[in-house]
């Protein structure tokens, strides 16, 4: 956003965004394309794009501005154009948000969606190959402002994809909370007829070592197939570009701000590989082939919270979340599944206020802040006291999953249903065994 | 340094357009967008962890492609990059956003535009430079401008600056493969500044002159690195009727003024080969044409390989091209081996072509006969054959083709690489980049130049009238005050002086003379390293050694890594002076009984030229005969 003061000066001259200007200023003459002010910028800057592809910056202090023509357009070579193969399996990909499957307007700081079949494949042309690519542009929201009314938008959209005959859906989104969406979603829809493949990209799709390409490639690819095997993320396996890896959506976890291959599998294996350069897939285990009609369950008790435990946590956020009648807690406990109880700071315990939720009839879950391995409600006599209180302990469900889990049992079924359910598997987010790896 | 007068008239009708890129590291604690060191990592081996990436060009701010982005993608090459731990994080991988731009490198970068001149903007925009070879794991260069319209002045003649950059130092090559290259991640994210001039040099060695002086200019920072590789010089050459061709990469300043007058040379060779392409009427080349199956029992080895591991050979006539592609174009350089510089970018070893002597391959009079037919080839015609995988041949011709036809244009658009820096040759590596590869770096706010940090650039800004100045008053030679200002040790010789007591004069004469001898005779004295030399110079100082012991200490150290104290030791090199001295003189002129002064110092250095200081022996015995 520039000043008033420069958007006076440049109207009058009739001086656009993108437009080309004149401008002199301590005796030296500027020439250039007058770029967009980010919104976080010194308003009083003008960016000035030179010949040279350079942007420079020049404090306006109330210089005569002139309007230039622009300058021709070299026209340099087009993208080589790909069509659809004919006879491909039909893929829905739901375009969600975030910088995959779309591009960003340099010029107004804008961000469009690839939406026709055309853009995509002129983009990512491997894709004319793999699959007849339906876009549905859902909406655009940052993944971390995504809420469970998203979620259920996103539910439904995958139904109809499936019931107007994809084989398989793609949905890209930011990936902040790829992992809550791909949990939530696990739950919402439990078995789909075909594969639910949630991508995104770690790099922006404007720079040429962008993993948008090979993750959208892998993820369609994936769908194409249309094997039953689920709701799941796909994103790099490593910091490579050689493989991308299926991981099921309640054991899919971001574990690093920044590189490509941050999406790791807890507590499970990947359920499928796909090499990026022959997209061949192979798959650890499939579940049973039979098809299923599926109708999502888009419900979520919005009344459900996570809460992290730490050491000198303070207890009355139990007792807050009590008293503003929430339905559901899960905790996010230290070690096997702790809270502090037999402390000899009394304010420091957590057990009153658990006694307290519990007797209100909020359900309260335990998980471990360890995010890998199960609770233990046995081992030591925290615990012991703890599920003798009436904590749920999840086994070796994630704290994120936990939390999906139970408030989506809330909204969809009863509190007694819920509670018989919380520990018990549904969709693969519990497991009776964690085989050793080597990482 | 004059210019020629006839030279600059002579290049002047020639048309002649010639302008400088240079490109040098600074030497900070950090890199530009990251806290890695930028010096002293070890190597790294295959044992180093590493990962493999692919690039595709994307569209630019204003939504084109470039062509060169488009070019090397086509050849889809993977990128490995061996990671070294020691010099490199994950930002230079490109795998966590860039920290904040270095402070350091910014004010040097300031202080160098200060001293030339320049127009600094009131804020920096850091961008992204499309550059998808894989040099940069990010596929883009962060490059930032940092001054404007600048002039330096040469021999009373002004040249123009069109700008500088801060920008990030790419990837070192290890090795490039036909499908992959490998690089090593240690160099990336060095702090780098680029130096543009206007396109009006007058000839070559202005061209020259001016790279030195900008040399000059750079390393009185005393905040740039030293030794290969850590400054580069591209040129930029054309000539009336001919096209701008970009020079890349000369990292030794007084070749360019023999690379610049080749591609001069080139061009006009060119120029006189589209001439007679079009008295021809040199048409498009025809069909290419598989001709595996007449070749099939060859004895030319080079074909014979490819048939084996099964592959093809791809033949084409190019109608009244015969004697054009061997026609030399720069010494030891023909138009055949400009196109076969196009067909290896498809990833085959070359081509062969009907100027060559074919019977040298192998090719007997039959099996030529028999390509003749296949191609359909008339006296008077070229052509040119393609041996190597079905999966790289086609591509590979398509390339040869390209450059075959633009024979007729005469110079096409390029970016060369050195060949051989003693014939100052070039070959073609890739299109030239057009303008249309830059955005903005997202992932950086921009920098506000305060007030401040203009005041601190105008302090440092360097400054070699002051330099040659005090230079000379120092050293009190105004040649050898020369030679060290236009040296790589110039920064070294401050760094001595600045420690040491030692004769200014000497230190100059050791560092321009004495290491040139000795690297002449075989030592390699750039591998002794900044401290040793420091360390030679302060024993000398402080009267442990003597000249002639600077010498044989320095030969020393050139061979082994050992310490200057350790050397010393090791070849008996201590200085004798004050007492000692006086007591080997008694010692000597004892066992000499009545021997001449001269003849008493003859017999002592004789003995002990690496200890005794040929002064004070002088002066001693002149006291002692008094």
């Amino acid at each position: 956003m520039y000043s008033k003061k420069i958007l006076e000066a440049i109207n009058k001259e009739d001086v656009k965004i993108g437009g080309r200007l004149h401008i002199v200023k301590g005796g030296t003459e500027y020439e250039g394309i007058l770029m967009p002010r980010p919104e976080s910028g010194d308003h009083e800057i003008l960016i000035i794009k030179q010949d040279d592809g350079y942007n420079i910056g020049l404090r306006y202090s109330g210089e005569k501005i002139s309007k230039l023509p622009s300058m021709e357009r070299k026209t340099a070579p087009n993208k080589p154009k790909h069509a659809t193969a004919s006879g491909l399996p039909r893929v829905t990909l739901l375009y969600t948000g975030g910088t995959i499957g779309s591009k960003v307007d340099y010029l107004t700081g804008g961000v469009k969606v690839l939406t026709t079949p055309e853009e995509l494949i002129g983009e990512v042309p491997e894709l004319g190959d793999i699959a007849e690519v339906h876009v549905v542009d859902l909406m655009h929201t940052f993944s971390e402002d995504i809420t469970h009314f998203e979620w259920g938008a996103i539910a439904e959209a995958i139904e109809n994809a499936f019931s107007s005959g994809s084989r398989g859906v793609v949905v890209a989104m930011g990936t902040d909370t790829m992992h809550y969406t791909s949990a939530a979603i696990s739950f919402m829809l439990q078995d789909p007829p075909g594969p639910v493949v949630i991508t995104g990209a770690q790099r922006s799709s404007d720079r040429g070592s962008s993993d948008a390409f090979t993750n959208l490639a892998c993820a369609v690819a994936l769908a194409a197939e249309g094997k039953p095997i689920g709701v799941g993320t796909c994103m790099h396996a490593g910091s490579s570009d050689e493989t991308c890896v299926f991981i099921k959506g309640t054991r899919s976890r971001k574990m690093h701000t920044s590189r490509r291959d941050a999406f790791r599998p807890i507590n499970s294996l990947p359920a499928a590989t796909i090499n990026v350069l022959t997209k061949e897939i192979t798959y650890s285990a499939l579940p049973p082939q039979d098809t299923h009609h599926i109708s999502a369950k888009t419900g979520f008790e919005s009344k459900t919270a996570l809460v992290k435990v730490h050491p000198n946590a303070d207890p009355k956020i139990l007792d807050y979340y009590t008293d503003d009648g929430y339905k559901g807690i899960i905790i996010e406990g230290t070690g096997l599944g702790h809270v502090p109880v037999f402390t000899q700071h009394e304010e420091y315990s957590w057990a009153e206020a658990i006694r307290k939720a519990v007797k209100k009839g909020v359900l309260v879950g335990m998980t471990s802040q360890c995010i890998n391995g199960r609770v233990n409600k046995n081992v030591y006599s925290t615990a012991r006291t703890l599920a003798s209180l009436g904590v749920i302990y999840c086994e070796d469900m994630m704290p994120e999953v936990a939390y999906i889990k139970l408030g989506w049992l809330l909204g969809n079924y009863g509190v007694e249903d819920a509670r018989r359910l919380l520990n018990k598997n549904m969709v693969g987010e519990i497991s009776n065994r964690i085989t050793y790896t080597e990482d | 340094m004059t210019e020629n007068k006839n030279d600059i008239k002579n290049y002047s009708d020639l048309g002649f357009m010639c302008g400088l890129e240079i490109h040098q590291r600074l030497a900070t604690a950090e890199k530009l967008f990251c806290s890695c060191p930028t010096h002293g990592a070890k190597e790294t081996t295959r044992l180093d962890p590493e990962i493999s990436r692919y690039q595709r060009a994307v569209a630019g701010e204003l939504g084109d492609v470039d062509r060169s982005a488009l070019f090397e993608e086509k050849k889809r090459t993977r990128f490995v990059y061996r990671v070294n731990n020691e010099a490199s994080c994950i930002v230079d991988l490109d795998e966590e956003p860039p920290h904040g731009m270095n402070n350091d490198a910014l004010a040097v970068a300031l202080s160098i535009a200060k001293s030339l001149g320049m127009t600094i903007p009131d804020e920096l925009e850091p961008m992204r430079k499309e550059v998808v070879d894989g040099s940069n794991p990010s596929a883009f260069q962060r490059t930032t401008k940092v001054g404007m319209n600048g002039r330096i002045t040469i021999n009373d003649h002004e040249v123009l600056i069109t700008g500088m950059m801060l920008e990030e130092e790419s990837a070192g090559i290890i090795e490039k493969g036909e499908d992959s290259t490998v690089y090593d991640t240690s160099r990336i994210g060095i702090p780098l500044v680029e130096i543009d001039t206007y396109p009006y040099l007058r000839s070559p060695s202005e061209a020259k002159n001016v790279a030195l002086r900008i040399g000059l200019l750079l390393r009185l920072t005393g905040k740039v690195q030293r030794g290969i590789g850590s400054i580069r010089q591209d040129v930029n050459v054309s000539i009336s009727g001919g096209a701008r061709t970009e020079i890349k990469g000369l990292q030794e300043v007084n070749t360019i003024d023999g690379f610049i007058e080749n591609e001069v040379k080139r061009q006009q060779a060119l120029l006189a080969l589209k001439e007679e392409a079009e008295s021809r009427g040199l048409g498009d080349p025809d069909r290419v044409i598989d001709i595996t199956a007449r070749l099939h029992s060859t004895s030319v080895r080079i074909v014979a390989n490819e048939l084996r591991a099964g592959g093809v050979v791809l033949g084409v006539r190019i109608p009244f091209g015969g004697g054009l592609l061997g026609r030399e174009i720069n010494p030891d350089r023909r138009l055949g081996s400009e196109i076969s510089d196009y067909a290896k970018m498809g990833g085959v070893n070359g081509i062969i072509h009907s100027d060559e002597d074919l019977a040298a391959y192998g090719f007997s009079e039959s099996e030529l006969k028999e390509v003749r037919a296949a191609l359909s080839v008339k006296p008077g015609d070229a052509f040119i054959l393609i041996a190597g995988s079905k999966a790289k041949v086609y591509v590979a011709m398509d390339f040869a083709l390209q450059r075959v036809s633009m024979v007729r244009q005469g110079v096409p658009l390029e970016t060369r690489g050195v060949l051989n820096t003693d014939t100052c040759t070039t070959r073609f590596l890739r299109p030239l980049p057009g303008g249309s590869r830059m955005y903005p770096e997202t992932d950086l706010t921009p920098i506000n130049v305060t007030g401040d940090m203009l005041a601190r650039a105008m302090t440092d800004a360097p400054n070699p009238a002051l330099e040659e100045e005090q230079l000379m008053k120092d050293i009190g030679n105004a040649a050898t005050t020369q030679q060290l200002l236009l040296s790589s040790y110039l920064q070294l010789y401050h760094n001595i002086a600045s420690k040491t007591t030692a004769d200014r004069r000497f230190v100059a004469n050791v560092l321009l003379q004495k290491f040139t001898e000795l690297r002449r005779a075989g030592y390699s004295v750039d591998v002794i390293g900044e401290q040793r030399i420091v360390d030679v110079f302060s024993r000398y100082s402080s009267a442990k050694i003597t000249k002639q012991g600077v010498e044989e200490i320095i030969k020393l150290l050139s061979k082994k890594d050992a310490s200057v104290d350790a050397a010393i030791k090791e070849l008996g090199a201590g200085r004798i002076s004050g007492k000692d001295l006086e007591r080997l003189v008694e010692k000597v002129s004892a066992e000499l009984q009545d021997a001449s002064p001269e003849l008493l110092a003859k017999a002592i250095m004789s003995k002990h030229r690496l200890n005794v200081d040929g002064e004070e022996l002088h002066l001693m015995l002149k006291r002692l005969s008094k």
